[in-house]
């Protein structure tokens, strides 16, 4: 349904033109209310690109159209007459025109933004308009980890239903012995922020360390374990590879498309209320890490770091 | 010189010596490798296959060389999922979501609602008889998106009440209202046979629904050809009959206890006399046998002339399924026509405007682009009833309708027959008003995180195909960026 305005002549009204505008009367006195910039702003005709509106060149005779020759002539009192009535009438349609313009949330009245509908973006411009940046972080690296034989548009749009499933599912129920990262939102807000909800969930499970071996060092061609820290990104990875790991292990009831994803989100769920094997796969590394700390003060491992 | 490989047959002896002048056959038992020196001929003969052999895990590569590749280890699940859990799943219907907030200026739809042309571009949601209804009759399908909502609740458009007002009028006159909706995929053209279902169920109409035309064509249920059918033999669909018999009872439940019959029907399995409601007419089908002869009784009481009885709405999704040869055989094992299953020719009668319902009614049948067969006698039918519907300004020359391609050989008489008629809608894209009532409703109900102005509804609008419904809520409501 195209919408009952016509908003590209509206603006086309708006341009400023050194043709001299023709003789208007002020708007009436509400209109002029309601918009106070616009008496400002000249309205002007585009003689030229505007064959709806009849021509009537009263003050300027040269350029005059051919058709405006071919009419009947008529009296001066008739033409002033039909000329002021319809200039208010066209004044009217503008006003309403801007008015209706303000209603769809648009600024009409704003000089530097004429001529593009929707104004200029701000500069610099949000990460998210860059075609390589436009979703989330977390989103984007783990819809990678996702993917299976290169089909990127697959698990983006895997990742959407698991977002859908955790936007369709209750509210977790939190396990004290199981805390999230600190700073996130209560579970009741969860669901309707299921990037949020994902990343709480990634982030709370996400190992802080790795164990590097190094081959020999202990002695005897043993291994020398060694905790190494994890930046955020390489956490968020851990943590994910971990989860498709218990995903791969949870039972498909289903088929169809939406099964992969359903198991996902719940195994999601389950790392957020505290009940998946991912929190001791955690603990695990985490102990390894505090137990092989001591290694750190090996003489090879400190030339070597 | 000599040369190293044998002439005759270009094989290498793989001794010198031994092999001068005899031939060593190609296909000799060679149990040792290929570059040992031991004679073949020496060799043990070779062993029968172990079981070791016949297992798939092992594959032998070469004499004496295995490759085992590891089994990936299995793990003891438990039970696998029972008979049609998996499917169950599939097909799962989840009409509410408890954490979408109840919007407050969504109304219960009325029976008037969807016939108000004021009601343009407003959203009305399903009362709970409704639903249970359509429910019923499978109208609602799994990849819609009813289930991220707190209610299920759908926008008018303008086509809704264009349909509904057609439907209304047909009533009035006590004519048949017959349309094909067709149009881009998922443009709402499901959605908008679930419209009119629900405009018929508040209105008292008898509906019957077929959900999926596939089911009756593709060779999933059983069939029989119809004794005393000859030229050509009819075959009829007891299993998909009673299946189709309980919908409809459940569907139209209050309804049917209420309408009576007018004659006997001694060849039911359970003897129906005059003036028993319609309701124990369909209870006497309890089993598949006997299911197709209680369709017909009941299709003959709600089309008995000179009774009171509601309209009737006969509606189908899926189309292009029953315009082609279906996948059933007959005894000589020729194709047998869709057209030639009662229920199917039940339906393209009635499309075809030669079934007259006593008190009116509506035939609706809807296409589908995505899952649906190439049927060119349909499309090129379709394609002339658009190019007829066309108003003609004066003056102006109307515009030719399409004909057949003289060199294409895969038309069907039968199926331009059916279509001849027919009213085709066109279930188009949505303005950016209809759009934005639209997505307020999505943002009010907490699923579109963003203030909706006429930036975003254009955004959406355009990256929905300029107003495809579905391509819209794709964009919006199954996507990453949230």
């Amino acid at each position: 349904m195209p919408p009952r305005l016509n908003l590209a002549s509206a603006f086309r009204a708006l341009s400023l033109r050194t043709t001299p505008a023709s003789q208007q009367p002020l708007l009436s006195q509400k209109i002029a209310a309601a918009v106070p910039k616009l008496a400002t702003v000249p309205v002007a005709r585009r003689f030229y690109s505007d064959n709806l509106t009849p021509e009537n060149n009263n003050n300027n005779n040269d350029d005059q159209a051919p058709s405006s020759e071919l009419a009947p002539p008529r009296s001066e009192e008739e033409e002033v007459v039909s000329l002021s009535q319809q200039q208010h009438k066209e004044d009217n349609l503008y006003a309403l025109n801007r008015l209706e313009l303000v209603a769809y949330g648009l600024k009409p009245f704003d000089a530097e933004e004429e001529g593009h509908k929707y104004g200029l973006p701000s500069l610099p411009l949000p990460s998210e308009l860059h075609k390589d940046h436009r979703y989330d972080d977390v989103m984007g690296q783990i819809t990678r980890l996702l993917m299976k034989d290169g089909k990127l548009s697959k698990a983006q749009r895997d990742m959407a239903m698991i977002l859908n499933h955790l936007r369709t599912s209750p509210p977790p129920k939190l396990n004290p012995a199981r805390p999230l990262i600190p700073g996130a939102p209560a579970p009741n807000f969860l669901p309707l922020d299921p990037v949020t909800y994902l990343r709480v969930a990634i982030d709370s499970v996400a190992p802080l360390v790795k164990i590097r071996g190094f081959r020999g060092l202990a002695g005897g061609g043993r291994n020398l374990e060694v905790p190494a820290p994890l930046a955020a990104r390489q956490r968020r990875r851990t943590a994910f590879v971990w989860i498709l790991d218990a995903v791969q292990k949870r039972k498909s009831k289903g088929s169809g498309r939406k099964m992969f994803p359903t198991r996902v989100a719940e195994e999601i769920i389950a790392v957020v209320e505290g009940r998946s094997g991912v929190w001791d796969k955690r603990a695990q590394v985490h102990k390894l890490g505090t137990a092989t700390r001591a290694n750190l003060m090996n003489n090879q491992i400190k030339n070597f770091l | 010189m000599s040369a190293s490989n044998c002439l005759r047959c270009l094989g290498r002896p793989s001794v010198a010596g031994a092999s001068r002048g005899v031939v060593v056959p190609v296909f000799a038992p060679r149990t040792a490798a290929p570059f040992s020196t031991t004679a073949v001929q020496n060799a043990l003969p070779a062993k029968p296959k172990s079981a070791e052999h016949q297992d798939r895990s092992v594959r032998v590569y070469r004499a004496g060389r295995k490759m085992t590749i590891k089994k990936k280890n299995t793990q003891d699940r438990g039970k696998p999922p029972l008979p049609g859990e998996r499917k169950a799943f599939r097909k799962k219907i989840v009409l509410s979501n408890d954490n979408a907030f109840p919007v407050p200026w969504v109304t219960e739809m009325e029976a008037s609602s969807l016939s108000n042309e004021n009601k343009v571009g407003s959203i009305v949601s399903l009362p709970p008889a409704l639903q249970d209804q359509l429910r019923a009759t499978e109208a609602f399908q799994p990849t819609q998106t009813w289930g991220l909502f707190r209610k299920p609740s759908t926008l008018i458009r303008k086509e809704t009440v264009e349909l509904t007002g057609k439907m209304e009028k047909a009533v009035e006159n006590k004519q048949t209202a017959r349309i094909v909706l067709a149009g881009e995929k998922i443009s709402g053209k499901s959605t908008m046979l679930l419209q009119a279902q629900s405009h018929a169920y508040l209105n008292n109409w008898i509906v019957i629904h077929f959900p999926d035309a596939q089911e009756l064509t593709n060779g999933s249920t059983e069939y029989a050809p119809i004794p005393n059918t000859e030229n050509p033999t009819l075959y009829m669909q007891q299993n998909y009959c009673l299946k189709l018999l309980q919908s409809i009872k459940k569907a139209n439940e209050k309804i049917l206890a209420k309408l009576l019959s007018v004659s006997n029907h001694n060849e039911l399995p359970q003897n129906i006399t005059v003036n028993q409601p319609l309701l124990s007419l369909i209870n006497a089908a309890k089993e598949a046998e006997g299911a197709w002869s209680v369709f017909q009784a009941l299709w003959s009481e709600l089309n008995a002339q000179g009774v009171n009885r509601p309209p009737i709405l006969l509606s189908m999704d899926n189309l292009p399924h029953i315009m082609k040869m279906s996948e059933y055989r007959s005894a000589s094992f020729d194709k047998i026509h869709s057209h030639d299953l009662s229920l199917v020719r039940l339906f393209t009668e009635a499309l075809a405007g030669n079934t007259r319902f006593p008190s009116g009614g509506a035939v609706i049948a809807a296409t589908n682009r995505n899952n649906g067969p190439r049927i060119p006698s349909m499309e090129l039918a379709l394609k002339q009833r658009l190019a007829e519907q066309i108003k003609v300004v004066e003056g102006e020359e109307a515009p030719e309708p399409p004909v057949r391609d003289p060199y294409f050989k895969g038309y069907d008489d039968r199926v331009e027959k059916v279509l001849k008629t027919v009213e085709v809608m066109e279930v188009n894209k949505i303005g950016k008003r209809e759009a934005r009532s639209l997505m307020e409703y999505w943002a009010a109900s907490g699923l579109l995180r963003t203030t909706v102005d006429e930036q975003v509804v254009s955004e959406k609008w355009t990256l929905g195909g300029c107003g495809v419904l579905g391509e819209m809520e794709r964009a919006a409501l199954l996507t990453m960026k949230i």
